[in-house]
């Protein structure tokens, strides 16, 4: 069974030491940043065995060992299923794929097993198919194509176990082609996929691996298109949303495969109104709320955040993908405010990323709704917005936009506004470096000045005003613009 | 750094319903409005454009936006079962602080703070005479420049009088000639002996004061000399004076002056501009900088503090 804390185990067998394991991972990540620029993000997931970890690990020494093991197997006899498990062994070391599937006929005799009588064989079988479909060889998974009819047949099959090592299977097997995932669909994997969720929903490590396996096919090229369509209308939806829960024993998991389904069906922007009228809004502010309550309190469980940035993404682009007012009956709970705000600060240090995008979702959901922004102001939780204004890479931008989503509102709310001290943060982003953050603060400043008189004066007291002039030297004509803009218009003059 | 309020929000552990928030006003008026027109009284008028642009919009990021790359990179490791604790630890992307950086334009400085910021503006920027650009450091100073330099009267007052002024506070005596100030700087106020300054000017002053020279640069240099400029900013080095390339100037006439005012208006895209300071015809006043010009409200008397009469 895999999970996450089996890493550690994983990080202990070999020998590598922590920092080799943090070397090998900085150089991954950098692979990973490139595949994603190449749009060629893609990854497969190994189950480890629980007698894996009690192995030293086999070592192939010669291609002629893998073959005599697969001869083995062939003869058939009673130690078939030991020898079919030695062999399966063998091939959790890369180097023998490419051998095994050269191998006459191979793919043949393991699809006879797995289809066969033998319950040991059938499972040892699977075994070494989900090995091979990890493979990082590209020509190995098109071998195991005719297997995956058989895969798909168990998918409604009553082990668990089993039906787990096949899901996996086939969610490795999606990413090495554009051919096999033509053929899975044409086999009816959408249809697979929602029965078995149905069937399987007891067993959370199953519901896990058909989210997995869902969000691989969702990646694939041209999902858009082809496959969302199809998991839209299969049903499937209900299942994932109901997935979204935390489980006080299993954890995350689940949960987290079922949300990156559905970032990537909102994202297909196929037909995000039937999301909507599945709950699906609800579902995942809900969650991100219970997530806001035990990050507040310090006790979120590990990993929380690989389940809050698929939500987060969920939420933020449902909520521009209607007029907010359309979204209102879905967004009830105004503690979403308090729990976005809470991300960002508790992640600013070590996810900055998805304090910004926290950041976004705020943004969404205050740019079109003077309930929200009420609520903001209501929830005294601009101070904590002004908190983050110092930190860039995206993160003040967002903010001030926030800000000025209030401010825009009125003069009811530049009254709330500067309660809240931000004329005096004003005065500070107004002297960063940052094009864009002083443009934006003179935005915001317009409506604050616009307001009132009370805030005209404000501003004045705290030298605004020798700011603004100061800004009229700045070599950005947008900047000076501005600056000019409100030194005449808002300002009050002094006698000529 | 998360205030209690926060955390009491997420622990009472029940809907805080939005419905029972009271939702505040929203004005009627919008900020297209703003956009307004002259008043009428100016000849030529032209809707004034607001440069304004900023309206509340949600934003929708699709799949593959460079804003999603870390998340994806995170979730990919986790797949990978790279990911752990400890590593993430090291490798978190880091977190970045926005810097603070001086407005006036060719001053390039950048501050971790603003309290650096302030430093700096109020030491190099806050005495800028409006006719040559040039930055005193203080106000002072910045009289005594604008008296030497672009009052016309100056010269005709000092075959009268003693008119150089010593440029150390305090010490109230005049001098008949700039030399001899200088001389007054370096014996008795212990001035470094050679204080005239090697950083050129930006431009000469077109008005007669080059016979004044002496006593300019003797502003000038003393300047640096006497407050000391160069140790409170070593890496500013070599001038407290800050050039300002001459089209990027801004002299802004405000209200209804003329000519300037009306340019204003016109090229709404650009810049505000005056006629260079040197383009200007002979000044019928001082070059005592009136108070519209310049920084817009009362100018020099504005940065000297409050009380100063016109």
């Amino acid at each position: 069974m895999w999970r996450l804390n089996k890493v550690r185990h994983k990080a202990g067998r070999r020998g590598c030491s922590l920092e080799e394991l943090k070397f090998k991972r900085r150089d991954h990540e950098k692979e990973l940043r490139q595949a994603r620029k190449d749009r060629q993000l893609v990854s497969k997931r190994l189950l480890l065995n629980e007698d894996d970890e009690v192995d030293s690990g086999m070592d192939i020494q010669s291609s002629d060992q893998v073959v005599e093991l697969f001869l083995k197997v062939l003869n058939g006899g009673e130690e078939r299923g030991d020898h079919l498990s030695t062999l399966r062994k063998a091939l959790r070391n890369p180097s023998t794929h490419l051998i095994l599937i050269k191998q006459e006929n191979s793919m043949h005799v393991l699809v006879g097993l797995l289809s066969g009588s033998n319950a040991q064989c059938r499972l040892e079988a699977v075994r070494c198919l989900h090995e091979l479909s990890h493979s990082p060889h590209p020509s190995v998974g098109p071998a195991c194509l005719p297997a995956t009819p058989y895969l798909l047949t168990y998918l409604s099959g009553q082990s668990a176990k089993f039906t787990e090592l096949c899901l996996y299977t086939l969610g490795n097997l999606c990413p090495d082609s554009d051919a096999i995932v033509e053929k899975l669909l044409a086999q009816g994997l959408i249809p697979a996929l929602a029965n078995c969720i149905q069937i399987q929903r007891s067993s959370l490590a199953v519901v896990e691996a058909v989210g997995f396996t869902l969000s691989q096919l969702l990646q694939a090229k041209h999902a858009a298109e082809k496959i969302s369509p199809l998991v839209l209308a299969s049903g499937l939806v209900p299942h994932l949303l109901s997935v979204l829960t935390v489980d006080p024993q299993f954890g995350l998991s689940p949960a987290i495969e079922c949300a990156w389904c559905l970032h990537y069906l909102i994202c297909s922007n196929v037909d995000n109104g039937a999301l909507l009228v599945q709950g699906a809004l609800s579902q995942c502010s809900a969650l991100l709320v219970t997530l806001g309550g035990a990050v507040a309190e310090g006790t979120q469980q590990e990993g929380i955040e690989l389940l809050i940035w698929p939500l987060l993404r969920c939420v933020g682009n449902l909520l521009s993908s209607r007029p907010l007012r359309e979204l209102e009956p879905q967004l009830r709970d105004a503690r979403l405010l308090a729990t976005l705000c809470t991300f960002t600060l508790v992640f600013l240090q070590t996810q900055p990323a998805l304090a910004r995008e926290s950041t976004w979702v705020l943004n969404n959901i205050t740019a079109d709704s003077s309930r929200f922004c009420s609520a903001l102001l209501f929830l005294n939780l601009v101070p904590s917005l002004i908190q983050m204004l110092p930190f860039s890479r995206g993160i003040n931008t967002m903010v001030l936009r926030i800000l000025g989503n209030v401010a825009h509102k009125g003069s009811e709310y530049c009254i709330q506004l500067v309660k809240a001290g931000l004329l005096p943060a004003l005065c500070a982003t107004l002297k960063m470096a940052d094009q864009e953050m002083v443009t934006l603060s003179l935005e915001v400043l317009l409506m604050m000045l616009s307001s009132s008189p009370q805030v005209v004066v404000e501003f004045v007291k705290q030298s605004g005003q020798s700011l603004l002039e100061a800004i009229q030297y700045n070599s950005e004509g947008e900047m000076r613009l501005r600056a000019t803009y409100l030194l005449e218009n808002n300002l009050t003059p002094t006698d000529p | 750094m998360l205030q209690p309020e926060l955390i009491q929000h997420l622990k009472c552990g029940h809907i805080i319903s939005i419905e029972t928030i009271p939702t505040l006003p929203v004005d009627s008026k919008s900020w297209q409005c703003r956009r307004l027109e002259q008043p009428s009284g100016d000849s030529g008028t032209e809707e004034a454009l607001s440069p304004f642009t900023f309206a509340p919009h949600g934003i929708h990021l699709s799949q593959e936006h460079e804003i999603f790359e870390d998340g994806d990179i995170h979730r990919h490791l986790y797949l990978q079962d790279l990911s752990s604790s400890t590593a993430d630890a090291d490798n978190s992307p880091k977190l970045s602080v926005s810097a603070f950086g001086c407005h006036i334009s060719g001053c390039n400085q950048v501050f971790s703070s603003v309290e650096e910021y302030e430093h700096h503006y109020n030491s190099l920027h806050r005495h800028v005479c409006c006719s040559c650009q040039r930055s005193l450091p203080s106000a002072r100073l910045l009289d005594i420049h604008i008296q030497e330099w672009h009052d016309p009267l100056f010269t005709i007052l000092t075959q009268k009088q003693d008119m150089f002024q010593c440029l150390v506070e305090g010490c109230e005596l005049k001098f008949k000639t700039g030399i001899q100030r200088k001389d007054h700087l370096i014996r008795i106020h212990k001035y470094p002996p050679d204080f005239r300054t090697k950083h050129m000017k930006i431009q000469q002053p077109t008005d007669r004061t080059m016979e004044v020279s002496d006593g300019v640069c003797v502003v000038e240099s003393a300047c640096e000399g006497a407050c000391n400029m160069a140790s409170i900013h070593p890496e500013e080095g070599e001038s407290m004076e800050v050039p300002l390339p001459p089209e990027e100037a801004i002299c802004l006439v405000t209200g209804a002056t003329s000519g300037p005012s009306e340019m204003n208006t016109e090229h709404p895209a650009g810049p505000p501009t005056v006629p260079h300071a040197t383009d200007q015809q002979k000044p019928r006043y001082s070059y005592r900088v009136p108070s519209s010009v310049c920084f817009g409200k009362g100018s020099v008397r504005g940065f000297r503090g409050q009380g100063r009469k016109k």
